[in-house]
This record gives structure tokens, sequence and C-alpha cells, in this order.
């Protein structure tokens, strides 16, 4: 039998050989129209061991990171290296550089396309740098290396009563990853995103100099490898802002309209009414807006001049409302008894006593992703998104939630706010802050439960895309826009804008070796 | 023979549910000395789930401490511990152990063991032994709240062996059990055979010497806010849902600070790999006690194990006290 593909031109991204003629009408995504074929290996290979650069290439080793936490993309690397210092770092890329050997660079291994799978080359696991460097509890900051858990992080800072300003609700997302990503956190309405916390990196570019940078030097860089995706240099050390930790005062309210709760948490992120803001939902059927309090007269002020605002119901009130709701429909009893199995098991989680007293919530990162492995983590996890502009959000929302809709018998939106840093406005540049967005972006990420259903990656990936194309209908961006998305970087931001990142790419990086398979 | 380590999993799921958060890492002592994935639970499920066998993953199946401060954290809830246990037995035995199962025969000489007449029984362990002063203290201050027999028998060679994966004569494991049935509390000092009883013995309540003699109220009184007091690891994570709750209410009565971290999670102090514990290895417990200690202001560190104190006491930067020292019981002076 004769396999016939089509001619790919270089350069550009083919038709997918693969079941052609499958999911008519939805666009496939090619990931690798061409993955590198193992050449100069051995020589690259010898050329680290006679540098000193331990590099495991059993099949144990390398099959640890034949995928990520998304668990659909799946590949193999030639051979893993642990990252113990920024010189191996560098050592590393000058040889992959000389060599043309890709090098796929792997933190917490929490992405959900594949950006952090290794399809041949070397992975380089960043977790073997998590050493914090320096706390000054003066300046308040910490310098740490980039391959730190943040929840690793958090546990040095609390010996000396710190915290971090904002991380993804994960505990083992790196810092490293998230900064080159962005990373959002239920006080991104009042903080930003992670990646805006930095205030200094050291980088290692793909061509294998150590390069230390910040908003005042070497500012382009800086620019670049924030919210930059991993092309344009290997983050080693950050420096960050951190505060003084405090314990959290949490309140939840109830709403059963997506376009109700989401006009109150702007009204809440508007006026910073709150520390911390959010939306969780159980479907769209029981809308949860959070809000919580670092302080006793925050949470004070908050109640006598705002909660009166909010349309949201109490936890008793919303009972009864959702009582009546479903007696009067019985056909949806099925729903209502989803509901119901899921307060049992969600919310006593997120009130564990071990984590409160006297009313409040003693690490709240815990508490969330204990509840976010425990109750949406599987063997595979799609996670699709939109960013969009505070205007646009609503509907957004409308129409992806009508996607989980068709697609999902059960799902959650975790809906929140990031403050934008105009002096930033050059790091947001082709991320995921949509360019449209001016004060605030929002974003909502929108997670079926898998449950114990299994689900084809075609399945899968139709779904993903049928939310993107929402996103590129409304000029919206993406959080996870790379890996098995990455077609619809060109679709969303145009051909001009990553054609003018593309060359930025290749100037850094001749031979195109640094997580080559992201973004381009 | 009885395959021990098998047969106490309580539940089916295995490495193949991991879904690679990477949570345990974040409580793993191996992880923290090495910073090297392979070495971790995870590590060994994604091996596994791709292919790897036990031979593949030898040296990471044997550098596991089995303080199980992954299994509370897992929250897909595999037996992390059954899985290392299982991975283990399909390993070479070692050496070490040849001398081990031959005195594990001898001693499983059929007589009939006579059963143990008191409601309470202390199962010491070695370590316990080793002190005899500090074994008395324990025993003087468990008789407060009834009387307690010393098991002449503690199973410390069936809990080497557990620890190594090794194979347990059913005639030694009955010798063992038989005069324990009917025991109402048995307080067990090696928190791996605890956590390998309460499936055995379901009818007797068994709790580690630690929670046995911090629920006297002279020990509780005697802890001040300034100690830091060290649970040891193996027996917390053994029944963590439950001790969680009760070293929370510990602190809160004696206002001291503990060796958790924020997940509650106790941070192993002496915490060995296979090889350390059969003496084929050097043991360095510094990267987990400086970890313990850092940022913390204590004047004393107040240790449920003789193990962990026998660490500390090495470490040397602040007095060390077994909680059996912390009370007057007569038996000497404090």
């Amino acid at each position: 039998m004769h396999l016939h593909s089509p001619a790919v031109e270089p350069g550009t991204v083919g038709p997918c050989p693969v079941a052609p003629d499958a999911l008519q009408g939805i666009k496939r995504q090619q990931t690798n129209p061409a993955r590198w074929n193992g050449s100069n290996w051995n020589e690259f290979a010898a050329a680290l061991r006679q540098q000193g650069i331990e590099l495991r290439e059993n099949a144990a080793a390398r099959a640890a990171f034949a995928t990520d936490a998304g668990g659909t993309a799946y590949g193999l690397a030639h051979g893993v290296v642990i990252a113990r210092n920024t010189e191996q770092v560098a050592l590393l890329l000058r040889a992959a550089q000389a060599y043309r050997v890709p090098v796929t660079v792997s933190g917490g291994g929490l992405t959900t396309e594949g950006e952090s799978v290794a399809f041949g080359g070397v992975l380089l696991d960043m977790t073997g740098m998590s050493r914090v460097l320096a706390i000054d509890a003066e300046a308040m900051t910490v310098r740490t290396e980039a391959g730190i858990f943040w929840h690793s992080l958090a546990e040095e800072l609390r010996r000396q009563d710190l915290d971090y300003l904002s991380a993804p609700l994960n505990l083992t997302s790196s810092v490293g990853g998230t900064l080159g990503v962005g990373g959002i956190d239920v006080n991104s309405a009042r903080l930003g995103c992670s990646a805006d916390q930095a205030l200094a990196l050291q980088v290692v570019t793909p061509t294998g100099d150590i390069v230390e940078c910040s908003d005042t030097h070497n500012a382009e860089l800086f620019e670049r490898v924030i919210l930059g995706y991993g092309q344009f240099g290997i983050i080693t050390a950050a420096t960050l802002r951190v505060r003084r930790y405090t314990p959290l005062r949490m309140h939840y309210f109830y709403y059963a309209s997506l376009a109700t709760a989401i006009e109150d948490l702007q009204l809440i992120d508007r006026n910073e009414a709150s520390d911390y803001s959010g939306i969780l939902t159980i479907l769209d059927c029981a809308v949860n807006v959070l809000v919580a309090f670092d302080s006793l007269e925050r949470e004070a002020a908050f109640m006598a001049e705002w909660r009166p605002r909010l349309r949201g119901y109490g936890e008793f009130g919303f009972g009864l409302r959702t009582f009546a709701h479903y007696i009067l429909r019985p056909w949806k009893l099925g729903e209502a008894w989803y509901l119901l199995q899921r307060k049992r098991e969600l919310f006593p989680e997120l009130r564990r006593p071990e984590y409160m007293r006297d009313g409040t919530m003693f690490d709240r990162s815990v508490v969330f992703s204990r509840a976010v492995w425990k109750f949406w983590g599987s063997r595979q996890m799609v996670i699709p998104d939109l960013a969009t502009s505070a205007g646009k959000f609503v509907e957004a929302v409308k129409r992806g939630n009508a996607v989980c809709r068709k697609y999902f018998p059960h799902y959650t939106l975790y809906l929140v706010g990031i403050k934008l840093r105009p002096e930033h406005r050059a790091h947001y540049e082709m991320s995921c802050v949509p360019p449209d967005a001016e004060g605030w972006a929002y974003g909502c990420e929108f997670e079926p439960m898998m449950d114990a259903g299994v689900y084809s990656r075609d399945y899968l990936q139709s779904f993903k895309n049928e939310i993107y194309d929402i996103g590129v209908d409304m000029g919206a961006s993406y959080y996870r826009f790379g890996g098995m998305m990455k077609g619809y970087i060109r679709r969303v931001f145009g051909d001009a804008l990553v054609d003018r990142h593309l060359a930025l790419k290749r100037a850094a990086d001749p031979a195109m070796i640094l997580n080559r398979h992201v973004i381009f | 023979m009885l395959d021990l380590a098998k047969s106490t999993l309580r539940a089916p799921r295995d490495y193949s549910a991991c879904s690679g958060c990477n949570l345990c890492l974040l409580v793993c002592p191996v992880w923290r000395r090495t910073h090297d994935f392979s070495l971790t639970p995870h590590g060994r499920a994604k091996a596994l789930q791709f292919g790897a066998a036990a031979g593949d993953i030898a040296a990471s199946v044997q550098s596991c401490t089995l303080c199980a401060a992954c299994e509370p954290v897992c929250p897909e809830e595999i037996r992390l511990v059954a899985m290392t246990l299982d991975l283990r037995r399909q390993l070479p035995q070692p050496a070490a152990m040849a001398d081990l199962l031959a005195g594990m025969q001898t001693r499983a000489s059929p007589s009939a063991a006579p059963a143990l007449s008191s409601a309470t029984v202390l199962l010491p362990g070695p370590a316990l032994r080793d002190r005899p002063s500090t074994l008395a203290r324990v025993r003087a201050l468990l008789q407060r709240s009834g009387a307690t027999a010393l098991g002449a028998d503690d199973g410390a060679d069936i809990a080497l062996a557990l620890e190594a994966g090794g194979e347990i004569a059913q005639r030694r494991l009955d010798r063992f059990l038989r005069p324990l049935h009917g025991v109402k509390k048995i307080i067990v000092a090696d928190g791996l055979l605890l956590r390998h009883l309460q499936p055995l013995l379901p009818g007797s309540k068994i709790i580690g010497v630690g929670e046995a003699l911090s629920g006297l109220a002279a020990v509780r009184s005697a802890l001040r806010a300034k100690d830091l007091y060290v649970i040891e690891a193996r027996a917390y994570h053994a029944d963590y849902q439950r001790l969680v709750r009760y070293y929370d209410s510990l602190r809160a009565a004696a206002g001291c600070s503990f060796n958790l971290d924020l997940q509650r999670i106790a941070i192993p102090a002496a915490a060995r790999s296979l090889p350390q514990r059969l003496g084929l290895e050097a043991v360095d417990d510094g990267v987990q006690l400086r970890w313990i200690l850092q940022g913390r202001k204590v004047t004393r560190i107040v240790v449920e194990s003789m193990e962990d104190r026998a660490a500390f006491e090495q470490y040397g930067e602040c007095p060390v006290v077994h909680l059996a020292d912390l009370v007057d019981d007569g038996t000497s002076s404090v």
C-alpha cells in the first residue's frame, strides 16, 4: 500500500496527514510538521559528557517525561538533563546550538497542550534548580532559582512570615514556567498576573549567554522573556516581589446567571472592593463568586458598602432558590442531583478544619490546589480558555459555556480578572493578554469533568477548537495557545505580528532549538 | 509464605492512576535532597506507566524512605507505600537481609506464645529497647492511664523485612500476632509496622508512641510554646486524617510548633533509604534537619521517636528531649 503525504513547504504548517477525512468541518492543526530526525545526537551527547553534564538516555528516565498534565500529547526525548546550575544550562544550550539539537524545557510539567513534552532532543528538567537564593525582608523581595515550585517558595517565605504576591492556584507550577506564560491567581484583579511581579531575571539565551535583565537593564530581553512562552531564553533565576503573609477571610455568593455574576465580579474588581475575587461554577447552574480579604477592616468595608449591591445569594438562600427551580422542572432532576452531590463533596474540601482557624483560611493555595487536583485532575485534562477585554467577557463566557454544554455533561468554569500594568504593555504583545484590553483583562477556563468517561483526542481537540474559534471571532486571546493549539496563533494575532516575533526568534535562536514545538 | 505488603493494600488504585500533579514531590525528603524527579513516587509511577520494570528503577525504589508523606497528598489516593514495597519485593534481596530472614525462620517455631493479658501492650522496637532508661520512663508514663504490658516479641524482624520487601513466613507472622489478638490498645514505636498491623488486628486500637504519650495530661502540660515538637512521620501519615486533627488540637492546647509543612504533612527528620537502614550507605540527615529548623525560633526539640532524637542530637542545634523525658515519672530525675 502506498501512503501519500502531501509535500510541505519549509517554514509552513502543512495539512495534517493523519485521518484527513475525519472531523469534517473542523479545522485540524498539525503540531509538528517537521520533527527533528536525530541527526548529530551522538556527537552532541559526547560533547555534553565531555563537559561533565549528566545526560540520561535510559528508557525509564525518558519515559517519565513522555507527557504533560494534559495527557494528550506524547513524545520522547533522546535524553534528559536535570538542570543543576546556570553555567550548566548555558553549556547545554551552546552545544545544542552548535549541533542543532532541540531543547525542550520542563518545570512542573503542568502544560496541557504538550508544550513541555519533548519530541526528540533533550528534555531539560528545571526542577533541579529549586533553591531559594536570598530573601530580603526589608526590600520585600526574594531571589530564587526558577525551577522551584511556587508552593516550595511559599514554604520558605512563610518561615519569615512572608508570602508571594500572586501565583497559579496550583502548588506545583514552577516559577520560571509561570513567568513565561502569565500565571493567574484570585488576587490578579488587584495585583496583576504572576509574571508582572518579576523584578529581574537571570536568563540563559538560546545561544548560551547568561544575561541579567529587568525593566531597566537589558529591557528588551526582559520584555520578550516575560510572557514569551520560553522562546527567547531559559529563566534560571528570578527576583520577585513578596509581601507580609496574611490569612484570608473568605466569602461566597451564589448566582444562577453567569452574566449577572460576571457583572458583579467586574463591579468588585473595578472598585477594588475585595483583595481576592473570582468565579467558580458547577456547570452554569451554580455560579459562585468568591471574595476574600486580608484584614477585618477590608472585610467590614466590603460588607457595608459593596455587599448590598451584589445580586448573589448566600448559601441557604441559593439552596432554597435552587430547590424551587428544580421542583418545577422535574425533567432536570439529574442535574439537581449532580449539583447536590458536587456540593457535598467539594464544599467540605474548601473548609477543611486543619486549614481554617477562627473563621480565616490559612494557605489558600493548599486548599484550592488540593481541590483542583482532587476534583478536576485525571490522566487527561483539557482546559481551553478565552481571555478578553472586560467588555467582551460576558459574551465570550456565554458562548464558551454553550460549547461546554454541547460536549460534556459536567464541567466547571473558572473566571478571574487580571489587572494590567500600562508600563508592561510591551510584555503583553502576543501573549494571553488580549490586545484590546484596557485596565483589566478577563480570563475564563472551560474545564470539562472527565469523570469516568473516555474521550478520544479528536473529540477533545474538537471541543478546544470550538472554544478557540470563539476567540478568533471575537478578537480575544488565550492562556494556552501553544503546543497543540499553536495553529490558532496566526489566526488570532495575524501574520504580521507573528512574523515579526518569528524574525526575533530566528535572530535569537539561529538553529531554532529552544522549545521549538511551542509557538512557531 | 505470606505476601504481607500486598495483603494490606486497601484500595486497587495503583501507579496507572497517577495524573502527574507532582504534589508528592513537595513532601518527598528524597526529592528535597536530590531534586531528581526519577527518585520520587511520581517518577516511579510515570516510568511504570510507560513500561519500566522494577529492575529499571531499582535505585529509585531503594531510595524511598517510606515516610509515607506522599500518600495523604496524593489526590488520586494511590497507595504509594504499598506500590514501593511491592516494587522492592520484585528486586533481588540485599545480601544483608539473609541473616535476618534466617533468624525469622528460627523465631517462627510453632510453640504457642502466651496471650497478653493486659488491655494495653507496648511494642517498643529496637531503638527504644536500646535505651532502657527511656523505655522505663515510657512504660511508667503509660501505666498512668492503665496497665501496660511490654510485648516481648515486638516484631522488629518483621518490620525490617517489610521495609526491605522481604517475604514473611506465615508461621512467624502467626506467632507474632497470636498474643496480640484481643488486646484493646497496641502502642507501636515503629510507624511502618503500625501501618501494617492496623488491617491485621482490626479489633485493636493501634497508635504510635507519640500519640500515646502526648495524650497524657502531664506530658501536654510540660510542653512549652517555644518547643519544636517533632512528630514521627511514618505513624502520623499512616493515620493522617485522624491525626491531623489530633495534632491540631495539641497545637491549640500546648502552643508549641510542629514539624508540619503548610499542607500539614510531617517533615520527616531521620529519613533513611533502604541501603542506609541496612548500613550499606552513610546516613545524612542534615538536609531534612536544616529544613525543619530553618527560620524557627526554638529553644527545645521534643521528639516522639528515638531515631529522631539521635538525629537531632548529632546535629546539635539545641537541647533534644524525648516526650517521655518531659515528666518526672519517678524512675529518674528529669
